[in-house]
């Protein structure tokens, strides 16, 4: 396929899953309605953190400190300010933020970055409950005015369409080849003339902007919110996660693992939330170890070489068990005393 | 304030940096030699916790026996856990930058397996036992002699394992992995050997300081969270791979934060921690003990 084959072919199964998306709450029931609002916030969050972090391989923990900052502007303006300009306000709000912090830790990188935005997210969090419980004399905050159901669920299929749809042009610009050699070999792509420390920034930006706006339209599902659940870490892991399980360069990983983990999350998570997380763990770490670039590279011959493999280390093992190896080798070394 | 009180401060900042200096070390040593920042190294402190919980309220069996089986299951544990993890990563990351994306993911991956397998396992209770609880004097100030002894027992765990990589052939080898793992090899240092070692030492380490801290204080399947963030902050500020700085820099964390709840807030004891944790980073990334010329 060439480039505008695939262009097209990405727009269409776009077209098509909006459609779905949009017809959901008029034949879904309201837990099926609840279950979609999930998986379209993590499609959004987790796409956008492919988007920068799966690119350049700056590995972010910081998402959950814009989603909790995208929430509390949202507490905090919502009854002045109409629904659109709230959201638009958090991901300004967010994005400010994330043009300090990226600053701030962008020139680092690896371990370092990963650690230090992890740091940053539970800095904000303590500040704010501290000031929550000092200044306000709160601990969390009431939302009174809700719009209804089904603007939320469109608002965030919204946020999920123009992620996903930013995902895509930004590949297809110069930014997003800077974004991609920044990842391959930053002091090469430097040399080759890219200024990496605002391209770094905008993608930094970027990230932050679609978390906070979905951050703030996500709190007015849960009505009350305090800092221990909208700064909650688990929200940055879990992005993480599904991103890299899905394949965090990829357009399209983010959302097929987005998919299947809210359906995880949805049927396990009642019934037995330990072995969820249980289940999530173990998931993490096979597939790093036997499929680093994620679902999205899943294709009928990794079935095959799966199976090879499988079948190489047992005939292996069975050669040892049975005694054909020291056979083999007795029998090199006797050739070799002739 | 008067001098006594000052010391009263400062000793009990030392007790809680003392194990902070344990937890960091483990950590430090997996790091330092083979690039895995284990995310999951509190969660292993905390099944020592519950493992010595387990057996001393059900057999009655001397806490302090216990720190030894502590040791050598959670040592076992890490062997098996480098066996069937980390060695195929080694095996198939083309660079050590992947590999070390990758073995923190698998760290993420470990934490939320142990954690929940835990809480599955015995519920998110919080437990506890009482051990040693009889306040002992020491220079006027009173001190709970079970803190007393976890204090002990912490600093001779980390002087030992100082000495060990000071002063034995083994610690050599070590020290020359940190330093080149190629040139290591070169000489005749069976890496193969040494890295599953070494992750079962850090993680017997994690173990023992479990085990120390479920004699003090309450535990839950939640308590390794924090450590982990704290053996992080006592690393950044030792200096990633440096073994001596790590004791200093638990010590020196344990004694920040003793002094400044005292003249703020306990309510600002994390918010402290975070704060001094991205200062060191920014500022000195490499270590607030290592000297800027050597290479970290």
């Amino acid at each position: 396929m060439n480039d505008r084959q695939i262009l097209t072919r990405d727009l269409l199964v776009l077209f098509s899953l909006t459609g779905w998306g949009l017809s959901l709450p008029y034949f879904g029931s309201d837990f099926m309605v609840s279950m979609g609002l999930t998986c379209l916030m993590y499609i959004a969050l987790s796409s956008s953190w492919g988007l920068f972090c799966g690119n350049t391989r700056y590995l972010s923990l910081a998402t959950s400190a814009f989603f909790g900052i995208g929430a509390y502007t949202c507490a905090l303006q919502l009854e002045q300010l109409g629904w659109a300009a709230t959201i638009a306000l958090g991901a300004g709000v967010a994005a400010a933020v994330a043009v300090v912090m990226g600053a701030a830790v962008l020139h680092l990188r690896g371990t370092y970055f990963a650690v230090l935005t992890f740091g940053m997210t539970e800095l904000i969090r303590h500040a704010v409950t501290y000031y929550e419980k000092s200044v306000t004399g709160t601990v969390g905050r009431v939302l009174t005015v809700v719009p209804e159901r089904d603007t939320i669920y469109l608002t965030v299929l919204c946020l999920a369409v123009i992620t996903v749809g930013l995902s895509m042009w930004v590949r297809r610009t110069r930014l997003g080849l800077a974004l991609v050699g920044i990842g391959a070999d930053e002091q090469r792509a430097q040399t080759l003339g890219v200024d990496t420390r605002w391209v770094k920034l905008l993608g930094f930006a970027m990230t932050a902007a679609v978390a906070g706006a979905v951050g703030a339209a996500m709190s007015v599902r849960w009505t009350y919110i305090d800092p221990h659940t909208v700064f909650n870490p688990f929200i940055g892991f879990q992005t993480v996660l599904i991103a890299l399980i899905g394949g965090a360069m990829t357009l399209w990983g983010p959302l097929i693992a987005a998919v299947v983990f809210s359906l995880l999350a949805e049927t396990l998570r009642l019934q037995a939330p330990q072995v969820y997380m249980m289940s999530l763990g173990l998931l993490l770490i096979l597939c790093v170890l036997y499929l680093p670039a994620g679902l999205a590279s899943l294709r009928w011959d990794t079935w095959k070489i799966w199976r090879d493999d499988i079948r190489a280390w047992w005939k292996e093992r069975r050669r040892e068990w049975t005694g054909e190896k020291e056979r083999d080798k007795r029998r090199a070394r006797e050739q070799r005393l002739v | 304030m008067a001098l006594g009180a000052w010391l009263e401060l400062i000793g009990s900042g030392l007790i809680t940096g003392g194990v902070y200096a344990l937890v960091a070390l483990g950590m430090n040593l997996q790091y330092g030699l083979m690039r895995i920042l284990n995310i999951a190294h509190g969660e292993f402190l905390m099944v020592g916790a519950y493992l010595t919980w387990m057996v001393h309220t059900a057999v009655g069996l001397s806490p302090v026996l216990m720190i030894p089986v502590a040791f050598l299951v959670l040592g076992v544990a890490g062997m098996a856990i480098h066996f069937l993890c980390f060695r195929r990563l080694v095996s198939t990351s083309p660079n050590l930058d992947i590999f070390e994306a990758r073995g923190l993911m698998v760290a993420f991956g470990l934490m939320f397996l142990v954690q929940n397998l835990v809480s599955w396992l015995w519920g998110g209770d919080l437990r506890g036992y009482d051990f040693l609880t009889d306040p002992v004097s020491v220079a006027g100030a009173p001190v709970a002699g079970n803190k007393l002894l976890v204090f002990a027992l912490a600093l001779l765990f980390s002087l030992g394992m100082l000495a060990l990589l000071r002063a034995t052939l083994l610690g050599k080898g070590v020290r020359a992995l940190m330093q080149s793992s190629v040139g290591a090899q070169l000489v005749g240092i069976d890496t193969k050997r040494l890295h599953p070692m070494m992750f079962g030492l850090g993680l017997g380490l994690s173990g023992v300081a479990g085990c120390l801290l479920s004699m003090a204080y309450t535990i839950a399947p939640s308590m390794g969270e924090p450590y982990t963030v704290t053996a992080l902050i006592v690393i950044t500020l030792g200096g990633f791979g440096s073994m001596g700085g790590a004791l200093l820099g638990g010590l020196l964390l344990g004694v920040v934060e003793a002094v400044g709840m005292h003249y703020t807030n306990p309510s600002l004891k994390a918010l402290l921690s975070y704060a001094v944790f991205i200062a060191v980073l920014l500022l000195r990334p490499e270590g607030l003990f290592t000297r800027k010329t050597r290479k970290a």
